[in-house]
């Protein structure tokens, strides 16, 4: 026995609310009298129930802050954003391409020891290159910021003896981030990001400061010789005030 | 006190308010980031997209029309980016359903339902026309009414295109054995 599409339409309807009190009473007859009716019903009315009950899933954190640093370019009636700002306010990934180069020319430089430990007192030329999250270099951890100051990743891979923090953040106001390392057999290797301007660093022994504001994704490379365990403590602060903590570590294991 | 309705923060932020473009944010992030999600089958992609969607809504702000709602706009452009994106990626055509993104994401840390993850593969089988009516309807809890109203596409059709896409997907589940 075949069923007449209209009971379909009826069934569908009433699995989804959406049926009228005639269309109810001509179907809960049919379905009286309809075996296969009653089991069309049933397999409906189960895919739904489970299309239904799909999890919705998180944004990622920093989300909500970059699309947020979009807003004021309208709200304060600038004139239409250049072609850099709409690269960087659009889909930031996109663009790793342009910067593969520069990371394996980076990652090079730093391999061969051609850059000595002094080369680095000036940190202010480096500019341009950035290890991306696909580039294929050991992941030892990731941590999330969630502040209404500043949200985002901070990520730590290595390569050989290279630690590469990997800076993935939106500020909503200027924001200082101390990364600090205990070990002193450690030393500030470089500095790269995906902008030639918008932060600033500064390292001495056991410590790097940068200081940020709006979307930026950077990294700190660190030399650490001996591949030794070794934590860095992140302190994120705004207006002079820690708002958040966070370590990332490395292991010999990893 | 009630929250402002939808039209009333459009012309709010046409104003330059940026509390009230927080505030469709805060509303409007999750749905689309989800829609794009489910379209894209990328949580990556889906970032993107969205960023994409929330652009466009603030540089065409002056050109919403506030006799249509909101959220069928919004909604709109999030499936056209959707789709856009596919068509820019070369994943227009349906899928084997076999290439689910399997890279650990925020969904397999929320949920190790096997049938949301199979159900999420079978989606992917169809067409996005189908996908985008299944997403408004079962992930959005879109009327026939709204999903012909973001799709501007007749009642009677969404009924017929809601119909087939949940038969091709029971399909696809009992071809998989996960369906009666």
């Amino acid at each position: 026995m075949t069923i007449d599409p209209k009971y379909f339409e009826l069934i569908q309807a009433d699995i989804d609310g959406e049926i009228d009190d005639t269309g109810k009473a001509e179907l809960e007859n049919f379905l009286a009298e309809s075996e296969e009716g009653r089991a069309v019903y049933g397999e409906l009315e189960t895919l739904c129930r489970s299309l239904d009950g799909m999890p919705t899933i998180d944004p990622p954190a920093h989300l909500r802050h970059v699309l947020l640093n979009q807003a004021p370019i309208r709200a304060a009636s600038r004139p239409s954003p250049g072609l850099l700002q709409r690269l960087f306010s659009g889909p930031a990934l996109g663009y790793v391409g342009m910067f593969a180069a520069g990371v394996a020319l980076t990652l090079a430089l730093v391999d061969s020891d051609q850059i000595s430990r002094s080369a680095f007192d000036d940190v202010t030329g480096l500019v341009g290159t950035i290890a991306d999250s696909e580039f294929a270099v050991p992941e030892h951890g990731t941590i999330s910021v969630d502040k209404s100051e500043v949200a985002g990743t901070v990520t730590l891979r290595s390569t050989g003896p290279i630690l590469i923090v990997d800076f993935d953040l939106s500020a909503r106001q200027p924001v200082e981030i101390v990364a600090a390392y205990s070990d002193k057999t450690i030393w500030f290797n470089g500095f790269a990001q995906l902008e030639s301007s918008g932060t600033s660093v500064a390292a001495e022994a056991g410590a790097v400061t940068l200081n940020m504001d709006g979307k930026r994704r950077y990294a700190v490379y660190l030399n650490n010789p001996g591949m030794r365990p070794a934590t860095i403590d992140l302190r994120f602060m705004a207006d002079d005030q820690v708002i958040h903590e966070a370590q990332l570590s490395f292991s010999e294991a990893n | 006190m009630s929250e402002p309705d939808d039209t009333k923060l459009m012309e709010r932020c046409n104003n330059g308010d940026r509390q009230a473009f927080e505030m469709l944010l805060a509303r409007y992030e999750r749905p689309v980031f989800n829609a794009a999600y489910r379209m894209l089958n990328s949580p990556d992609d889906a970032r993107d997209v969205t960023q994409t969607v929330f652009l466009k809504v603030f540089e065409h702000l002056d050109q919403y029309d506030p006799k249509y709602r909101f959220f069928s706009w919004i909604y709109r452009i999030t499936l056209n980016e959707s789709i856009n994106w596919l068509k820019k990626t070369n994943r227009l055509e349906a899928l084997d359903g076999d290439t689910a993104d399997s890279a650990s994401g925020p969904e397999q840390e929320a949920s190790n339902d096997q049938l949301s993850e199979s159900m999420q593969a079978a989606l992917l089988t169809i067409s996005p026309d189908y996908r985008a009516v299944i997403i408004l309807k079962h992930l959005l809890g879109c009327s026939y009414q709204e999903i012909s109203e973001v799709l501007e596409i007749p009642e009677k059709k969404v009924k017929s295109r809601l119909y087939t896409a949940r038969q091709l997907l029971q399909e696809t589940l009992i071809e998989r054995g996960l369906h009666r």
